[in-house]
């Protein structure tokens, strides 16, 4: 069997400069209509560094198993970081783990919880799962910690006479979830798309309501993520750089953008008190009034910046804006639901395949739209209401400007 | 498929080979634990005799320890890596258990969860144990090396314009067992999957080449042929006609890679059981109903030789047979939920090997007017409403049965999947075929596809403006 100890034991042994050994002891329960599944889990993810003349390797392993040798996990992570060898650097010393709470009681029982929260509607297809892992994380200076976190998600398929909506959520807390509501918000949609009627292609003013903005979890806010990647900013990949406007203009417009990322945030779907690599997680700004001006910073990428490591990007906490939802003129398209959306990593470039949206108050479906998230959002009109769904805490609804709505 | 500059780099820096796998001194792996095949099918049925004990009639138990190895070479070195997953599964009908925990102990304490307190075994007809797997020969990390080197010094004709190029050997070896009452099967699936990568700049865009060869069978049992290594570097070598593409309605012919890509999307979007539960795919999926031309002929083959999605029982350690899903235009059949991710996820319904019946045209003869469309990046197909989007790298101009030498980059195909089918005149002779692994919470869905190139018609338009 597989353990911590003689794990930490083999890497003492073979010399390894530093190491992080997380441990996932999980308990998960999985309930649909037909079955009722639960499995124990454990899970190792290890990262070993090695210092050698010519600079400092790391090595990662994953492994899904409670059986084996520890010395042979340890000899195939201190073989995979001696071949991964880069500049030198020097692992920073621990920090306090972030203090949050990730452990809903209501969750403790998974089997249980998914019975709960099954939903009972009609014509609703739901399969529940839910989590309750001990995560243990064991450092080479010693340190030690553990915490408990719970995870439910429900993946529904709503449908009506002769249509169909897809919807997904997913909480730490079983009173998050709130799945009945998504549920009646997709009743509405249907029968709104039973009277849709085909797009009209054109020049048009883009609102982006909450489904829509958040399609697939951050949805278009997911164009920031990889803006806000160390080691791409550091090849020189990314759109903008820290302390530079976002796009032209984005610090002097009317409601200047700020977003953070917060993996402190009380039972917030990417919280953790620390990271993978036993990083203690911290609060930080991704853009600030339109500036950049924060990178997720591993240990590696922190150590050589001379920085200290943040955890990465975690929950998106995007600052309310002071539009009141007022349609910003005639040409406007609301879209409610999307059925694809795909944003090129790099340059913050979108395309948008529209399920359902409304021009004038008239719902139609269909579409395409391309545009340039970044500079759209950058210069975006957002909600004074906020909303905190997934790992999401910000504005419901949002107007990108003007685009051209494509068939 | 073509990158822009920011894409090829960043392929560069992290996508690069050494950096995926490191680079000079061979990794060991971690030893896998001695496994006796009769010892965990020993554990397998006693799990189920208890469960039986207990009431549980319908119970199955399966169980899987799988083995990656993957060794590549690229511009900057070499390396190989290693992983494992070990699990098991015991089934009810209504409940599952499943553990990462592969031992007597492991197994006992899912039983316990299933069935309580532990009793005495019932007497349970497993049947014959089955015939011992052949053994699989494994490589040493140094042979997989040489494999890998050799794949990548085989082109004679590199040009000094290929800027990078990579090759990758990738070996998942999968030992499993299924056991239920009057049922004992055992199975061990090599799948092994060769590629490479050739990078060339083309004015200010970098474009990229891949081909790869997938199958299960021995790691020698084929190879990149040489045709294989002169298309990778021709495509990347290509130069594409800088003025904006024409778009619009056009005949097209659609290159194996994307018929491979819509068949899958299209298959796991609208022809499973779970998809069926859509009324919108109910109605245009129903069986019977015509959604393609007669050409139009597919089956889901898991018992196709070599086949790199292909297995000899599923996860529900039912053996494994074809299903027929589109006859001659007509959906006859819809795949049922029959395979785990990693073979211990939850049940899914997906493909294991489509294949779809070739035609008697030449390929080079498919088209008189049109573009060719070459190279699928992705193809999306919305199950409420019909619409595909088919993204390719390049479409290539031809005019009175010849090409004209005009070249485009990044062309996507738009519009409806039923109408994009019923519009086939013609499959090609030729056939090809691809296999995919994709990852799911750490677990891999293995699938693969054997088709032929197709003429239709629909909307073309170019998916990013000239550089």
């Amino acid at each position: 069997m597989i353990d911590a100890r003689s794990l930490a034991r083999a890497l003492i042994r073979r010399g390894a400069s530093a190491w992080t050994i997380v441990e996932r002891d999980q308990h998960i329960a999985t309930l649909d209509a037909e079955l009722t599944r639960s499995e124990q889990r454990t899970r190792w993810y290890l990262t070993v560094d090695v210092d050698m003349p010519a600079g400092r390797g790391t090595g990662h392993l994953r492994l899904d198993a409670s059986a084996g040798s520890a010395d042979a996990i340890a000899d195939q992570a201190i073989s995979l970081a001696h071949t991964g060898m880069g500049p030198a650097w020097t692992s920073p010393p621990p920090a306090a783990p972030a203090r949050v709470d990730l452990d809903d009681g209501s969750l403790r029982d998974p089997v249980a919880a998914v019975k709960r929260a099954l939903p009972a509607h009609a014509g609703v297809f739901a399969t529940v799962t839910a989590m309750r892992e001990l995560v243990s994380v064991t450092t080479h200076a010693g340190f030690h910690t553990t915490w408990p976190a719970t995870l439910i998600r429900v993946d529904a398929l709503v449908t009506s006479a002769d249509r169909s909506l897809a919807i997904t959520r997913a909480s730490r807390t079983l009173d998050g979830l709130a799945i009945d509501a998504a549920i009646e918000d997709a009743y509405k949609d249907l029968a709104l798309l039973a009277t849709a009627r085909a797009p009209v292609a054109g020049p048009c003013t883009l609102v982006l309501h909450t489904e829509a903005m958040l399609h697939g979890g951050l949805g278009v806010w997911q164009a920031f993520v990889p803006q806000a990647d160390a080691a791409t900013e550091r090849q020189g990949l990314t759109r903008y750089r820290e302390h530079a406007p976002i796009v032209e203009g984005a610090n002097t417009a009317a409601e200047p953008l700020t977003i953070e990322s917060d993996g402190a945030l009380p039972y917030g779907l990417e919280s953790a008190p620390l990271g993978d690599e036993g990083e203690a997680v911290r609060r930080f700004p991704l853009v600030e009034r339109g500036m950049a001006a924060g990178l997720a910073l591993s240990p590696r990428e922190a150590a050589l910046r001379g920085r200290e490591p943040n955890g990465g990007v975690r929950n998106l906490v995007v600052a309310a804006g002071t539009w009141d939802g007022a349609l910003p003129g005639a040409d406007a398209i609301e879209v409610r639901r999307l059925r694809s959306l795909t944003i090129d990593r790099y340059t913050g470039e979108a395309s948008l395949e529209i399920a359902l949206g409304l021009a004038q108050g008239v719902p139609f479906t269909g579409g395409s739209v391309r545009i340039d998230l970044i500079a759209s959002l950058a210069r975006s009109r957002r909600s004074t209401g906020v909303i905190t769904r997934g790992a999401y805490q910000g504005p419901t609804i949002a107007s990108l400007g003007a685009t051209v709505l494509l068939p | 498929m073509t990158w822009n500059r920011r894409e090829v780099l960043a392929s560069l820096g992290v996508g690069a080979a050494h950096v995926l796998l490191g680079c000079s001194s061979p990794a060991r792996g971690p030893a896998r634990p001695q496994m006796d095949a009769g010892e965990v099918r020993g554990w397998l049925r006693d799990a189920v005799a208890r469960l039986h004990a207990a009431g549980f009639t319908h119970a199955r138990a399966l169980a899987v320890t799988r083995h990656r190895t993957s060794a590549a070479l690229d511009v900057l070195g070499a390396g190989v890596t290693h992983a494992r997953t070990d699990g098991v599964v015991l089934s009810t009908g209504t409940a599952e258990q499943v553990t990462t925990d592969l031992s007597r102990a492991g197994i006992e304490a899912a039983v316990r969860v299933l069935a309580g307190s532990v009793r005495a075994p019932a007497s349970v007809d497993f049947g014959r144990a089955p015939a011992p797997v052949p053994a699989v020969k494994e490589l040493a990390d140094y042979e997989l090396l040489d494999r890998v080197t050799h794949l990548a010094t085989r082109d004679p004709d590199l040009s000094s314009r290929i800027v990078y190029s990579a090759a990758l050997l990738d070996v998942d070896d999968t030992h499993l067992w299924a056991v239920a009452a009057g049922s004992d099967l055992e199975q061990r699936i090599t799948r092994v999957k060769k590629s490479i990568t050739r990078v060339a700049w083309n004015g200010t865009r970098p474009i990229i080449s891949e081909v790869a060869r997938a199958w299960a069978g021995a790691v020698d049992a084929q190879e990149l042929s040489d045709a294989d290594l002169a298309t990778a570097r021709e495509h990347a070598l290509a130069l594409m006609t800088p003025t904006a593409f024409p778009d619009g309605d056009h005949a097209v012919a659609l290159d194996p890679s994307i018929v491979a890509q819509l068949m899958d999307t299209a298959v796991r979007t609208l022809l499973t059981a779970s998809a069926a539960r859509r009324p919108e795919v109910a109605r245009r999926m129903a069986i019977g109903r015509r959604i393609a031309a007669p050409l139009v002929t597919l089956v889901d083959d898991p018992l196709a030789a070599g086949a790199y999605g292909g297995f000899a029982f599923d996860d529900r350690g039912d053996r494994a047979e074809v299903v027929k899903l589109v006859d001659r235009g007509q959906v006859v059949g819809i795949l049922p939920p029959r395979r785990r991710p990693g073979h211990i996820g939850p049940l899914e319904a997906a493909p294991s090997h489509l294949s779809l019946t070739a035609g008697s045209v030449a390929a080079d003869a498919l088209l008189d007017a049109g573009f060719e469309l070459e190279s699928g990046i992705s193809a999306f197909v919305d199950p409420s409403s019909d619409r595909v989007v088919i993204s390719a790298a390049r479409a290539r101009e031809r005019l009175g049965g010849k090409r004209t030498g005009r070249l485009y980059a990044d062309i996507e195909l738009v519009g409806e999947l039923t109408p994009l089918l019923s519009a086939v005149t013609a499959a090609s002779k030729e056939t090809d075929t691809f296999g995919t692994r994709d990852d799911l919470d750490h677990l891999p869905c293995f699938h693969s596809v054997t088709v032929p190139a197709l003429r239709t018609r629909g909307t073309l338009r170019a998916r990013r403006r000239p550089a």
